[in-house]
Formats: structure tokens, sequence, C-alpha cells
């Protein structure tokens, strides 16, 4: 398809931008987007509440990344690094809250003999983000990052910004929150 | 594993060498019955573990299916938008220093007109007065003389305004429009 808002020698120009300002080459850009980008986007969906946002910021927190003048010790090093660039994003982008549950969570329940199984789990899930909603978002991005990614608490301080001394203790007060929220609205 | 703590009431609540264990069991799928029985028992007794347990299982299956349902752009799609954006802010920064050049000349031309003015109001009212005199001199009446010489006058003050405006004004556009 071709572009008609740039010339080819605007084209041009971006793909030397390209090569003299980021941080690696679009080989290895695919590679390491194809390994990250759905649980980051998965991630800022969580953060934020809203789809149409967290692909805004998914977009943000892959160039920010990119132009970012790091050396990163490892894989490990630059994943983390590209959530903490999620982070903070979402933290600058409180003009909304937390906006309304993905309509994804209770749109496809399958017509089918496992539907009422899928139901329970569409409804569990639901009632997981409505619970998330309440929590506040960094309780909600430590809470993600420690158990849906397995991260560590030095991981989670670096990405989150906070001392690894305190993130045991910060990380048990958010979980008895979550549960106690769920609790609360007898959902577990 | 076979020394794992017991959640007892010594055990400040949320502390437990077995909650990395815990995680790392749920979110491989083996918990609960593909790991070890002992961390499954000890994780009934300890509230950090059955807490951790729990939220674990709750946000890993929320996950899992997110990354399934999410859609997310091509990474080349992201990379050339990158590209594209990186380019234009390139040239924002490359235009920035002429940006000041205006800035800095614009002040300079300001500064010239205003010491011309400066250097020329003293003069004024004495050539003023010399027209004046003057066209008394040659119109028989007095009248007729002093309505032309405060019409030549005011137009000159108008006319000097106008110059400063139409000089001044073609700046001040362009300071305000630049960023469009």
């Amino acid at each position: 398809m071709r572009d008609i808002t740039l010339t080819d020698m605007e084209r041009l120009g971006a793909l030397d931008e390209a090569d003299r300002t980021f941080q690696m080459t679009e080989e290895a850009f695919r590679t390491f987007y194809e390994l990250t980008a759905r649980p980051v986007r998965v991630y800022l969906a969580r953060l934020t509440g809203d789809d149409r946002i967290a692909d805004d910021l998914l977009q943000e927190t892959y160039y920010r990344f990119l132009r970012a003048n790091v050396k990163f010790d490892s894989d490990e090093h630059r994943r983390n690094y590209l959530f903490r660039i999620a982070t903070n994003l979402v933290h600058d982008h409180r003009r909304k809250p937390f906006l309304e549950v993905p309509a994804t969570v209770i749109a496809d329940l399958p017509d089918s003999a496992t539907a009422a199984q899928s139901a329970e789990r569409a409804a569990r899930r639901l009632d997981l983000h409505r619970a998330m909603k309440q929590l506040k978002p960094r309780e909600r991005s430590m809470l993600w990052l420690a158990y849906a990614q397995g991260w560590s608490h030095e991981e989670i301080a670096g990405a989150v910004g906070v001392k690894t001394s305190s993130m045991k203790q910060m990380l048990h007060r958010a979980r008895q929150r979550l549960l106690a929220v769920m609790h609360r609205g007898g959902r577990l | 594993m076979t020394h794992l703590r017991q959640g007892d009431g010594g055990q400040a609540a949320c502390d437990c060498p077995n909650e990395t264990a815990v995680v790392n069991a749920v979110l491989s799928g083996s918990w609960p019955h593909g790991c070890d029985e002992a961390l499954v028992a000890h994780a009934q007794h300890c509230l950090t573990c059955s807490e951790v347990a729990s939220v674990s299982i709750l946000l890993r299956e929320d996950s899992e299916h997110s990354r399934i349902e999410a859609h997310v752009p091509a990474a080349g799609q992201v990379w050339w938008r990158a590209a594209v954006r990186a380019r234009l802010e390139s040239t924002h920064a490359a235009a920035r220093p002429m940006t000041w050049m205006h800035g800095i000349t614009a002040a300079i031309v300001a500064g010239v007109v205003l010491a011309a003015l400066t250097a020329i109001f003293p003069v004024l009212p004495s050539a003023f007065n010399t027209a004046w005199t003057f066209a008394r001199e040659l119109l028989p009446n007095p009248e007729i003389a002093t309505a032309i010489g405060d019409g030549l006058r005011l137009s000159l003050f108008v006319g000097l305004g106008a110059a400063v405006l139409m000089l001044l004004a073609p700046l001040a556009l362009y300071f305000v429009l630049r960023e469009d």
C-alpha cells in the first residue's frame, strides 16, 4: 500500500533517521517485539482499563524504548526497561483513571458444551477486573508483574520505582486488598 | 522440597520463603497437581502462600486469555511509525536554531526602529514649527496656515505609526504562527 502523505525522499529520510537514532536494527526489533508486544499490551490494558489508551501507549512505549540511550546487560534488563517505560507512561496518563472493563471479557462466550465453564471463567475475569479497578495504579502494576509475569521483587521495584526492601510489604498489602475486595463482592 | 516452613504464628504474615516457588508453580501451569505435594500441603496451612496461590491463579488465567485476545499492530508498522516520528522530531530539532536566529533578528530590527524613532523624535517639533512658520508666511490667511500645519503634523504621526505597524506586524504574525 502506498503512503500518500510521505514522499519517497521523506521515507528514505525516516529510515536514515531510524538507523541513526534507534538503539537496535529493524530485524532485532522485530524479534524483540514479537516476544514482548502482547505482554506489554495486556499490562497496559490492565493498568489503564482502556484498550484504546493501551494501543496508544503501546506505540509510545516502543518509540521511547527505541530512542533510549541505554546499554542493556541482558534480555531481562531490556524487557524490564520496556516495562518500566510502560509503567511510567501509565502513571503519566492519569487523566482518565480506570475506565470500563474491556468488552472482550464478556463478549466471546462459546455456544458449546463448555459454555458453562467458559462463562464461569469469563465471570471470574470480569470480577477480577472490577476488583483491580479499586486498587491504586501502583498496586495493580505490582500485582500484575509479580503474579501474572512472575517477576522478582528486584525487577518489580525497578519497574515501579520503589525500594526493593519495601516491595514485600507493599505486595502483601496489595494482595490483601485485592482479595478483600473480591471477598467483599462475594467473588471468591 | 522437604523443609517447607509451615505458616505458624511466629512467621510474619507477608514473609514466606516458599512464595516464589508457589508463584513459579502456578505460572508454569503445574499447580496444584503437577508440582511438589509438600508445597501444596504447605500452602494449605500458610496464609501467605495460600494468598499468593489464589492471586496468582486469578492473574495467570486473566493474563493468558488476554494475551490470546490482545490485538497488537505488526512489528513493521510500529517500527515505521517510530521512524517517521523520529524523523519529524529531528527536523523540528534542526529548525530550532533557525527560530532562535529569527528571534534575534526581530529583536535587532525592533531595536533599530526604536533607535531611529528616538533620534528623529527631538527634531520633529522644530521641523514642524519651521514648516508651520514657512506655511504661514506663504499663505496670507493665518487660519488656513494653522489648519494645514496641524494636518501635516497629524499625517506625519499617522505615517510613522503605519510604518512601525507594517514593520512589526509580519514579525508578530511570524512568532504567533510559527508553531503551525
